[in-house]
């Protein structure tokens, strides 16, 4: 990193001065840890004992549903500022149109990278508060951060680019509603549909799988081994969709 | 005189519409340079191509004896402020926060920020929120944003719109003060030609993407041709003697204006009007004024 890219990131950090959006992830972190308690107060001692499991099952599906309003709420509190100040023909007669797009995604990045570490302690604490009798596997608790942290990366790539090409930023909103119900429905629908589904990819590599059984009424979470081939292919479409949308911003005449 | 803007060719095209057409514009150093030209004539975009902003479907740039490309732009720019179209401002942060953000960007100590504050006479409202500046205050702030770094060149778009009168003429008196004070060239962009009157040293007008004019202020004037102007008794009928006798002659706001300057033709005039039995009250010879000047150039009537 460069001297005039932490400059400008030390610029990014003064821009965001009472904009409060620190509360964006806490608000949403605040919602899952309260969900987590309320799930963990109802399943039984035997259900506990696959306690680490469950949530690998779980929050992937909730996921799903909060980070894509998560992350496009922190996208347009971060560039509505620049849109509403017409600040673009000024920043870019000092930055690099691609380093002003880069330091507000590391600057979005940042808050993402906090919510999904506060995610590893919600899931550590709560093993312990609620004594979970399977193993933490730390691996697994790694490859689900890192598969929620990259998902929601692309994600604010997307977000990013529309809320810096949008005048209002009631459009890159409603994409990030639409797209958390497009998410959860393509968890139902057939792989190759829901593999176009971007928001949907917080579950689409599972470590931890479902059996319930009708006839007993009992629910088995057991564990299968991590699409690492499925996952790098999306990491790469990522930086694909980062470097299409950088263009596509960089572009823009202010 | 050496130049700090030199454009070659500058042209700027939006699908089949040319918003800048070869352009070629020569600013002289330490000079005030006034862009003037009607709304939408291309004056903003001819700003945002010096500034790298949009880039120039044709042509040429050329700042502080720099060719600019995209290579070298942020390092010219370093020696530039712009105040473009309106000010850009973060309206949740206060006046002072907005300016620490460009002195972080642009590697400039914090201490600069009391200095331009002074110049632009902002120091009681740096510590408020922008959002609860009026535009005045704001286009302020923009020019103080402008000057940090103590820039070389500075390039204003209508600098003065939003200010009241006495603001303008502050901002006015500013601007005629830097290139003496700080050694700057200043490029400022107006509708108004009394404002370009005002302050400018040199001049380019811009009209429908093509500068139709470009030279020093006394050059302008010097092109004020003076005009014969006619008082009759009957103004139609006397326009009609004279187009019979062939004296190119045209009505406006009551009197007839003639485009001779001989005393000989003047003499022609007075008798075709006194034989076709016209009462002739005054004949006079007024100078053209910027005004003037201005719609002979560009066939629009101008702010004033």
């Amino acid at each position: 990193m460069n001297s005039s890219m932490i400059r400008e990131l030390a610029a990014e950090q003064k821009k965001v001065r009472g904009k409060k959006v620190w509360l964006v992830p806490l608000g949403f972190f605040s919602f899952e840890a309260v969900w987590a308690l309320w799930l963990l107060s109802n399943v039984s001692a035997e259900e506990r004992m696959t306690g680490y499991l469950m949530f690998f099952y779980h929050l992937p599906v909730i996921n799903t549903i909060i980070f894509p309003v998560m992350v496009s709420v922190i996208a347009s509190r971060l560039c509505d500022m620049e849109i509403k100040g017409d600040t673009l023909k000024l920043l870019y007669t000092f930055q690099q149109p691609s380093a002003f797009f880069d330091c507000k995604y590391i600057s979005g990045v940042k808050y993402l990278l906090c919510f999904t570490i506060g995610h590893g302690i919600l899931i550590i604490s709560s093993g312990k508060i609620f004594r979970f009798g399977d193993p933490l596997k730390i691996p697994m608790l790694l490859t689900y951060l890192a598969v929620t942290l990259c998902t929601g990366m692309v994600l604010l790539t997307l977000q990013q680019t529309l809320s810096l090409m949008s005048n209002s930023q009631i459009m890159p909103l409603a994409t990030g509603l639409a797209g958390s119900f497009l998410g959860l429905f393509s968890l139902f629908f057939p792989a190759p549909l829901a593999r176009l589904v971007i928001w949907g990819y917080f579950a689409a590599f599972p470590c931890v799988k479902m059996d319930w059984d009708r006839t007993t009424r009992i629910t088995k979470f057991y564990e299968v081994p991590f699409p690492l081939s499925g996952f790098l292919a999306f990491t790469a479409a990522g930086i694909l969709i980062f470097i299409l949308c950088r263009i596509i911003a960089v572009r823009k005449e202010v | 005189m050496s130049c700090v803007i030199i454009t070659d060719s500058l042209t700027k095209q939006y699908g089949k519409k040319t918003a800048v057409n070869n352009v070629d514009l020569k600013v002289p150093d330490k000079s005030i340079y006034g862009f003037l030209g009607p709304n939408g004539a291309g004056k903003s975009t001819t700003l945002k191509l010096l500034l790298g902003l949009i880039k120039p479907t044709k042509g040429h740039i050329e700042i502080l004896g720099r060719k600019v490309n995209q290579k070298n732009r942020l390092a010219i720019l370093s020696k530039t402020g712009s105040l473009i179209e309106s000010p850009a401002y973060y309206g949740h942060l206060s006046g002072k926060e907005n300016l620490r953000i460009i002195c972080t960007l642009k590697d400039i100590p914090f201490r600069e920020i009391d200095n331009v504050l002074k110049i632009v006479r902002m120091t009681q409202q740096q510590d408020k929120k922008v959002s609860q500046y009026s535009l005045g205050m704001k286009q302020r702030l923009g020019l103080a944003a402008a000057l940090l770094g103590n820039p070389k060149l500075l390039l204003l778009d209508e600098p003065t719109n939003g200010l009241d009168p006495a603001g303008i003429q502050e901002i006015r008196e500013l601007i005629c003060s830097l290139p003496e004070q700080y050694g700057m060239t200043v490029v400022v962009s107006s509708h108004l030609l009394r404002e370009i009157e005002q302050m400018a040293t040199h001049v380019g007008i811009i009209d429908k993407g093509q500068l139709i004019f470009q030279d020093s202020l006394a050059s302008l004037h010097e092109h004020s041709r003076s005009r014969i102007i006619l008082h009759t008794d009957n103004n139609p009928a006397a326009l009609k003697v004279l187009k019979q006798a062939k004296i190119p002659a045209r009505q406006k706001e009551g009197a007839l204006i003639l485009d001779v300057h001989q005393d000989s033709s003047i003499v022609k005039v007075i008798a075709a009007c006194v034989h076709a039995d016209i009462g002739v009250f005054r004949v006079y010879e007024r100078q053209m004024s910027l005004e003037d000047i201005f719609l002979h150039l560009t066939g629009k009537q101008v702010s004033l």
